[in-house]
């Protein structure tokens, strides 16, 4: 499948699209609070009001796609938390109030597939509607699910979509969990950091995905994911991956990987990068965007950009610069917490 | 393409624990809504709910979960259902650690039923929780994942009312397509104060158990349970016993509005022709329909006309969520075995509780014996105005 059009609201000028033009914003906080845009003017202000910051990043994102391409026939949507923040105002209204009388809107934007539904109804679109809440994996689902719809020959174009808002509340269990920094780290590129944990960010990454090549920008190709896996499985599951698809390991220029600042999870990298992939350009994305569980949507935002030439993209990005060719054949490798991998292979189109 | 069977089941409801017990509940006409014994709310005086009644501890026991700390009720009650679907489908440890064999599961409140815990660790109150882990919607999933060592393909979905219906889609499809040979597909949801309370905020819930397709209806209310059916490709099912085969699938959306359904039923419509379709089955071979049929005026209203839309007169229905309550995420897939055991003992079970049906339309409120059912139709049509459509056949 090919995508044809793009949009993303990031801790980046990714929306106006600056970003592309070399205005990086460079994050020394813990947390990546994404730049949203003015969402006056096409999401009704009624409406916006009783949005939580998912649904609002979500609808920003992804509505201007469905006006833009009105021959959209379905919307994929990954969240793993959905509006975890509207969830729990709720929730602390039922406990501070004793379970009395309480607002609704807070409970029905709050759940995940809030997003997709908003989409739909202000889209008018009746088309194949899901929300898929994997974690990390969600996005890699709704991609796989693109996949088949293509394959089944019922659709033609597609919206497809990962959406992630940090909210206090996620962020404290996170944070207990022990999955985030608990320092700042003062320079640019942060991911050889020797400590653990990653830093926050947030954001909606959302593509027009079509059926054929014309007009396209890169084309997903094939995708894999595995959950708790040795490093055999990882070895075993890019093998696969690279033998149906009739490539070996030296036909993947350039890999995007999921480095995020954490030294615990480094191995899982180092081992695709340098060992797997050796002779490979080694691209990361996280001290741009920062870590949540969909963000190789944001991956995946970045890489087509850099599939069109982005040369400031290039420059950002670039981790280690082994040769010169022009991106063709690519893999973003990611994984959460070292729990949830996949891999997702893109090619020039 | 494949053919897509279900070769095991499994199920725990306000019905019961297991098939055996769910099946002799639906037969005998005994409903499993009453008050609440477990369940920790305000509302457990003044609400009806389709509880499980054994507390977290006795499901650790059930499940050989004993002395964990941090599972969820969630959790708790996949961990039942997809033991008995598992076991059901003989799938040996093999099987389960394939590349080829996955998972989709599904839950609306995920871990979030340990609403006290939550409340703590979000807002930073005390030191975290032992449940400080289990609230995502995933983390469930990730448990059946770890215990059954599985490789393949997963999956958690979240389209509220439809999610296990969706999951059942994607699995079946998965197989078609050549990926899958096998797949665990359903769903999993805890009674929580999150979702008492934010059904109850919306004002749809029943002062009184719950009365699909009745003309005095008064809303919904709400249950709790878990439900996994194994589906395998024929290519690998060998001689196993074959309970149903899953032959026509299709999710629209209403895109009307957040919570209600459009009055022309259009999402639940379109979901169901495209089962239909997909099927290459006309709509007089639909024998019988495990409807939507949540109790509330709008949903069993424009259920109703979505169904006349595509049969004219309807085939036999029913709502089993008279039954159960409304299980949420795992409505789809309970509601889906319930299909199946019509399908194998030609039986239709009553709706429960008509006092007087609505205007032109009767639901089965009788126990049926002796129908012949070739294919059950199964509606889920969730929040967002996500509807699908299952339909099964009998092998």
């Amino acid at each position: 499948m090919y995508i044809t059009d793009l949009k993303a609201i990031s801790p980046q000028e990714s929306y106006t699209e600056e970003v592309l033009s070399g205005q990086f914003k460079v994050h020394t906080d813990m947390v990546y609070r994404a730049i949203e845009p003015n969402y006056i003017g096409f999401i009704p202000k009624g409406l916006l009001r009783r949005m939580g910051k998912a649904v609002r990043m979500g609808v920003g994102s992804g509505l201007p796609l469905i006006n833009d391409h009105q021959d959209i026939e379905g919307i994929l949507v990954a969240t793993a938390n959905g509006g975890m923040e509207d969830c729990i105002k709720f929730l602390n209204q039922i406990v501070d109030y004793d379970e009395g009388i309480l607002t609704p809107t807070n409970f029905v934007q709050s759940t995940p597939n809030a997003i997709a539904g908003q989409i739909a109804l202000l889209g008018q679109n009746r088309g194949y509607n899901i929300t898929y809440t994997n974690g990390g994996l969600a996005f890699e689902n709704a991609l796989q699910d693109a996949m088949l719809l293509f394959e089944e020959g019922s659709c033609n174009k597609l919206l497809v979509g990962g959406v992630e808002e940090i909210s206090d509340y996620s962020y404290n269990i996170d944070f207990l969990l022990g999955k985030y920094k608990t320092e700042p780290i003062d320079k640019e590129w942060c991911l050889d950091s020797n400590t653990a944990g990653a830093f926050c960010g947030e954001g909606a990454s959302f593509f027009v995905l079509a059926s054929g090549p014309k007009g396209s920008l890169c084309r997903i190709k094939d995708l894999d994911q595995i959950t708790y896996p040795k490093e055999s499985d990882i070895e075993q599951l890019v093998s696969n991956l690279l033998s149906r698809n009739g490539l070996t390991p030296a036909e993947i220029d350039s890999v995007v990987l999921g480095y995020n600042g954490d030294v615990r999870h480094n191995n899982w990298y180092d081992h695709v990068g340098n060992s797997v992939f050796g002779d490979a350009n080694v691209f990361c994305f996280k001290h741009l965007v920062g870590e949540y569980r969909v963000c190789s949507s944001a991956a995946l935002w970045l890489l087509t950009h850099l599939f069109q030439g982005n040369r400031h993209l290039y420059t950002k990005m670039i981790k280690e610069n082994r040769h010169d060719k022009p991106l063709k054949n690519t893999l973003i490798y990611n994984h959460f917490d070292a729990d949830q991998h996949s891999f997702i292979l893109v090619q020039r189109n | 393409m494949h053919k897509v069977f279900v070769t095991g089941m499994g199920v725990i409801s306000s019905l019961g624990v297991g098939k055996e017990a769910n099946l002799d509940r639906l037969c005998s006409g005994k409903g499993g809504i009453g008050r609440a014994s477990v369940f920790e709310s305000k509302y457990t005086g003044s609400l009806f709910f389709g509880e499980v009644n054994l507390s977290d501890d006795v499901l650790k026991e059930l499940t050989d979960n004993q002395g964990s700390t941090d599972l969820s009720r969630t959790a708790l009650l996949a961990f039942f259902a997809a033991e008995e679907a598992i076991k059901q489908a003989c799938l040996s440890n093999e099987d389960l650690s394939s590349y080829r064999t996955g998972i989709i599961s599904s839950s609306t409140v995920g871990g979030m039923c340990n609403t006290v815990s939550l409340y703590n660790d979000a807002n930073r109150k005390d030191k975290p929780s032992t449940f400080i882990g289990s609230y995502a919607d995933a983390e469930h999933t990730l448990q059946l994942i770890k215990r059954y060592g599985i490789k393949g393909y997963s999956s958690t979905i979240n389209t509220a009312c439809s999610s296990s219906a969706n999951a059942i889609m994607l699995g079946a499809r998965l197989i078609r397509s050549g990926r899958l040979d096998r797949v665990i597909v359903g769903g999993s949801d805890a009674l929580a104060k999150y979702t008492v309370n934010g059904f109850n905020a919306m004002m749809i819930l029943s002062d009184e158990p719950c009365t699909p397709f009745d003309a005095n209806r008064k809303g919904l209310t709400l249950g709790e349970g878990a439900g996994y059916m194994v589906l395998e490709s024929e290519k690998v099912v060998g001689k196993k016993n074959l309970l149903a085969e899953v032959v026509g699938y299709g999710n629209a959306s209403d895109a009307y509005h957040p919570s209600t359904t459009s009055p022309d039923s259009i999402g639940p419509t379109l979901a169901m022709q495209k089962a239909l379709e997909l099927g290459g089955i006309k709509a007089d071979e639909i024998d019988y329909i495990n409807t939507h049929g949540t109790g509330t005026v709008n949903n069993d209203e424009t259920e109703l006309i979505g169904i006349s839309n595509i049969f004219g007169q309807p085939p036999i229905f029913n709502s089993t969520k008279s039954y159960t309550g409304h299980t949420l995420s795992a409505a789809g897939v309970i509601e889906s075995i319930y299909c199946i055991f019509s399908l194998l003992f030609n039986e239709v079970y009553p709706s429960l509780r008509i006092k007087q049906p609505m205007e032109g339309f009767a639901a089965n409120d009788a126990y049926l014996s002796g129908i012949e059912i070739e294919h059950a139709m199964s509606n889920s049509f969730g929040f967002g105005g996500n509807c699908t459509s299952i339909i099964f056949k009998k092998v």
